[in-house]
C-alpha cells in the first residue's frame, strides 16, 4: 500500500517516519518473519537437493556397495572410468542423442514458433496441439511410440519400410531420437513464441517501411532480438538431453547403444550397487555440463 | 475482521487437527498395548500372475488362522524386481519375506550378508541336515552359501524341457511323436514349421538374466562356461563358448527359423509368442505350462512337452533355477517370517497341481498331485540332469555384457567369436574391478 501512495502521502509518511533506529528495527523484524516463512522450503531445499550432492562428491572419492563400510579410494574411481569403454560408451550414446534430437527440435522449434506467431484462426489451439506431448510423461510417449516403432507398426506401414527400428544397433538411436524430437519440440516452441512476442512491433514495421522483405526482417530484427531466449533454449536443450533415461528404458532397455550416462549412472548405482563409481559419473557429468554451458553462453555473448 | 477472530478462525481448525493428531497417536499406542502379540509382515515377489493369485489365497489363509498376523505382500514387476529388492535390502528398509532366484541368492545377497539363515525349529526339525533330507539332493544348493549355510527353502525348482505344439507339427507333416532330439533336428524341423507359415523356434529376448540363462542351457550342452574354473576370470572366448552362441547365431540368422525382430518383450509372459499360436517350438520351464493354458486353452490343447534338445543326445546335459523363500536379516520379526515360510512350503501339493511349481521334496514326482501333471516323465527326467547357473562377482555386469553379446551376434548379426571376444574384455573387467 505504502509503495502506491501520492506524493503529498509519501511527504506526510516522510514527515510521520519514527527516527531511523526504530525504521531499521522494524526492517529487522520484517526480514526474520521473511526467512522464518522461508526456512522450510529452504530447509527441504537443503536436506533434498544440496546435502545429496555434496554426498555425491564425497562417495566418488569411495569404494561403497551400500552393505559395506565405504573405502577411501581417492581418485580411482575417476581413473578406472577414463578407461572403462562401457562408459564411454554411454558418454557417446549422451552426445549422439543430445546433437541428433536437440538439433532437429531446437530448429524445428524455431520454425513453427514463426509460423504459429500470428494472429490467425485456431492458432492458439494449433499450439496446445503442439505443447500436449511436453504436458504427457515420457514412460506413456515411450509407449505410444514402441507401437509406433514394431517391425509391423505405424512407421514402417507409412514408409513401406521393414527397418527393425527397436533391435538394430544402426537404427535404434535414430529412432529414439525421432520419438524424442516429436515430444520436446513443444517445450522449446513455447519458449519462442514467448521471446517472438516480446519483439517490439514497431521494429518489424520500420524494417519494413525502410524496405526489408521478410527474410532480412527475419534476419536483421528478429533473430538478433531472439538471442537472449535462444541462449536459454540451447542450455536447457542440453541439459535435457544429457538428463535423458526413461525413453531409452522403456522403448531398448538401453540396448543397442542406447545406454546413455544417466542409464549407465542408474545400473552401476542399483543393479551392480558400485555406488562410488555410479558418483564419480554423476561428478563428471556435472563438471562437464558446467563447462560446456558455459562455452554456450561465452560463444552466444561473443556473436552478440 | 478484527485481529482476535481471525486469530481464532485459524487457531481453532489448529487446534483441532493437533487433538485429532494426538488421539490418533494415543490409540495407535493402546491399540499396540491391547494387542501386543499384532505382528505385520510384509512379503515381496515378482510378478507371475497365476503365482500372484496362489500367494493371495495362502496369505488370506494364513491370516484367518493366525488373527495376529497381517501380512502386505507386494508384487513388483519383473525388470525391476532384482535391482529394488538388492537396494531395498541393502538400506535395512526390505520386506521381511523374500522370494528371490538362486542366482541373486548365491551372486549377492549370501555374500552381502542380507539374509538370515534358516530355523529349522520353525519347520519342526532338529537341525538343518534333518531339514535338508527332505528335499531331493542338491536342490538346496541355490540357497547355500560358500560354507554351506543354508538360506532359505524352494518356492519353485525348475528343470528346461522343450515344448512343441503338436497342430503346427502336423501342419508341417512333421510327426509329433519324434520330437527334435538335436539342434540339427530343431533347425531341419523349424524351417518346415517356417514353411507352414508358423514361426518354427526361437529364444525369449527379455531382460538380461533371460539372455544369460539361455545361453548358460547351451554352455552346459556344449561344456563351456561363462568364468574360469577358478571365477577370476572370462572363459566365453574358450571354443565350447561360442559353439554355444553359435547354435543360437546358426537358429536364428542362418537357418532362419526364427524372427528376433519380431519377438515379443513382455516380461510377464515370456512365453506370450508360443502361447498365442505364433510360434511352434520354445524351450519350457514347469510354470510355464500353466501360464499358457491360462493364456490360451487352444495352445494348451496341442501342447506337448518333450526333452530339450541336445548337442550330444548321448549325454544330456540340463539346466536347473529355483526360487527360494528367504527372510530379511534386518527383520525384527524372523521367526514369524520363518512360520509363514513353513505354512507356504506346506502346501507344496497345491503349489504343484494349481500353478504347477515343483516344491523337490524326495519323492515328489508320486504325490497325487504330481499324477495330474502333464508330462511328468518329461519333467521327471529333466529334474535328474540339471545343474545351476554360474554365479560370480558383479554378476549383473556380467549378465549385461552376455546380453549385449547376444544382441551383437543375433539382432546385428556380427559373428559369435567376434562379439563374445568384446564381451570377454567386459567380463573380465567386472569380476576383477
Amino acid at each position: 500500500m505504502a509503495l502506491t501512495r501520492t506524493a503529498p502521502g509519501r511527504a506526510r509518511t516522510a514527515r510521520a517516519r519514527p527516527p531511523a533506529p526504530a525504521a531499521s528495527g522494524w526492517r529487522r523484524r520484517r526480514d526474520a518473519v521473511g526467512l522464518l516463512f522461508a526456512l522450510p522450503a529452504l530447509v527441504l531445499f537443503a536436506a533434498f537437493a544440496i546435502y545429496p550432492m555434496l554426498r555425491v562428491f564425497q562417495l566418488s572419492l569411495y569404494d561403497y556397495n551400500l552393505t559395506s563400510p565405504p573405502v577411501w579410494v581417492g581418485l580411482d574411481n575417476f581413473t578406472f572410468l577414463f578407461g572403462d569403454d562401457r562408459f564411454l560408451a554411454s558418454l557417446g550414446a549422451s552426445l549422439f542423442y543430445v546433437v541428433v534430437t536437440y538439433g532437429p527440435a531446437v530448429l524445428l522449434a524455431l520454425v513453427l514458433a514463426l509460423g504459429l506467431n500470428t494472429r490467425m484462426r485456431g492458432s492458439a489451439f494449433v499450439r496446445l496441439m503442439y505443447f500436449a506431448p511436453v504436458a504427457t510423461s515420457w514412460v506413456a510417449v515411450s509407449v505410444i511410440w514402441r507401437l509406433v516403432l514394431q517391425p509391423e507398426g505405424l512407421l514402417n506401414q507409412t514408409l513401406n519400410t521393414d527397418i527393425p527400428w527397436l533391435t538394430s544397433s544402426t537404427w535404434a538411436k535414430w529412432a529414439i531420437a525421432i520419438a524424442a524430437i516429436w515430444k520436446e519440440v513443444g517445450f522449446f516452441l513455447i519458449i519462442f513464441l514467448a521471446g517472438l512476442q516480446n519483439i517490439p512491433k514497431d521494429l518489424q514495421e520500420a524494417a519494413a517501411l525502410d524496405g526489408a522483405g521478410s527474410l532480412r526482417r527475419l534476419r536483421y530484427v528478429t533473430l538478433p532480438l531472439l538471442k537472449p531466449i535462444s541462449v536459454v533454449v540451447l542450455v536447457m536443450a542440453v541439459i535435457r538431453g544429457f538428463q535423458s533415461f526413461s525413453p531409452q528404458v522403456v522403448l531398448t532397455g538401453g540396448s543397442f547403444g542406447t545406454e546413455v550416462i544417466n542409464l549407465f549412472v542408474y545400473k552401476t548405482a542399483f543393479a551392480s550397487a558400485r555406488m562410488g563409481r555410479a558418483s564419480a559419473v554423476a561428478v563428471l557429468m556435472f563438471v562437464l555440463l558446467l563447462m560446456v554451458t558455459f562455452v554456450q553462453l561465452r560463444a552466444l555473448r561473443r556473436s552478440a | 475482521m478484527s485481529a482476535r477472530p481471525r486469530a481464532r478462525t485459524v487457531l481453532i481448525p489448529a487446534l483441532a487437527l493437533l487433538a485429532v493428531a494426538a488421539g490418533c497417536g494415543s490409540d495407535d499406542g493402546g491399540g499396540s498395548t491391547g494387542e501386543g502379540d499384532q505382528i505385520e509382515l510384509t512379503y515381496w515377489t515378482h510378478t507371475h500372475p497365476p503365482m500372484t493369485e496362489l500367494n493371495e489365497q495362502l496369505i488370506a489363509e494364513y491370516e484367518e488362522a493366525n488373527p495376529n498376523v497381517k501380512i502386505t505382500y507386494e508384487t513388483i514387476p519383473n525388470n525391476d524386481f532384482g535391482t529394488k529388492m538388492l537396494t531395498s535390502l541393502s538400506n535395512g528398509s526390505g520386506p521381511d519375506i523374500i522370494n528371490m532366484d538362486d542366482s541373486a541368492l548365491r551372486g549377492e545377497y549370501i555374500p552381502k550378508d542380507l539374509l538370515a539363515p534358516i530355523d529349522p525349529a520353525a519347520f519342526g526339525a532338529g537341525s538343518v541336515e534333518e531339514l535338508e533330507g527332505r528335499y531331493v539332493d542338491g536342490t538346496l544348493d541355490g540357497a547355500k552359501g560358500d560354507d554351506s549355510t543354508l538360506y532359505g527353502v524352494p518356492s519353485e525348482f525348475n528343470a528346461t524341457a522343450f515344448a512343441i505344439n503338436t497342430q503346427h507339427f502336423a501342419d508341417a507333416g512333421l510327426d509329433p511323436a519324434s520330437p527334435p532330439a538335436t539342434w540339427d533336428d530343431v533347425a531341419e524341423y523349424g524351417q518346415q514349421l517356417v514353411a507352414a507359415g508358423h514361426e518354427g523356434f526361437n529364444f525369449v529376448y527379455l531382460h538380461s538374466g533371460w539372455y544369460t540363462q539361455q545361453l548358460q542351457t547351451l554352455l552346459n550342452e556344449t561344456g563351456g562356461s561363462i568364468l574360469t574354473e577358478d571365477g577370476t576370470g572370462s572363459a566365453l572366448t574358450e571354443p565350447e563358448s561360442v559353439e554355444a552362441l553359435q547354435i543360437w547365431y546358426d537358429l536364428i540368422r542362418e537357418d532362419q527359423v526364427g524372427d528376433a525382430d519380431t519377438a515379443s518383450r513382455e516380461a510377464t509372459s515370456p512365453f506370450e509368442d508360443f502361447a498365442s499360436g505364433r510360434r511352434s517350438m520354445t524351450m519350457i520351464y514347469p510354470w510355464a505350462v500353466e501360464q499358457i493354458a491360462i493364456d490360451n486353452p487352444e495352445t494348451f490343447e496341442n501342447l506337448a512337452v518333450v526333452p530339450l534338445p541336445q548337442v550330444d543326445p548321448a549325454n544330456p546335459s540340463g539346466r536347473w533355477y529355483g526360487y527360494y523363500f528367504a527372510v530379511n536379516k534386518a527383520s525384527e520379526q524372523q521367526e514369524e517370517a520363518w512360520k509363514f515360510i513353513e505354512y507356504m512350503t506346506s502346501q507344496h501339493e497345491r503349489w504343484l497341481s494349481d500353478v504347477s511349481f515343483v516344491q523337490p521334496l524326495k519323492d515328489w514326482e508320486q504325490s497325487p498331485a504330481a499324477a495330474d501333471i502333464p508330462f511328468i516323465d518329461v519333467w521327471s527326467q529333466a529334474y535328474q540332469q540339471g545343474k545351476f547357473d554360474e554365479v560370480g562377482p558383479h554378476w549383473s555386469e556380467v549378465q549385461d555384457a552376455i546380453k549385449a553379446a547376444v544382441e551383437r551376434s543375433i539382432f546385428d548379426g556380427q559373428p559369435p567369436a567376434e562379439s563374445l571376444e568384446e564381451a570377454s574384455e567386459s567380463v573380465e573387467q567386472s569380476v576383477t574391478s
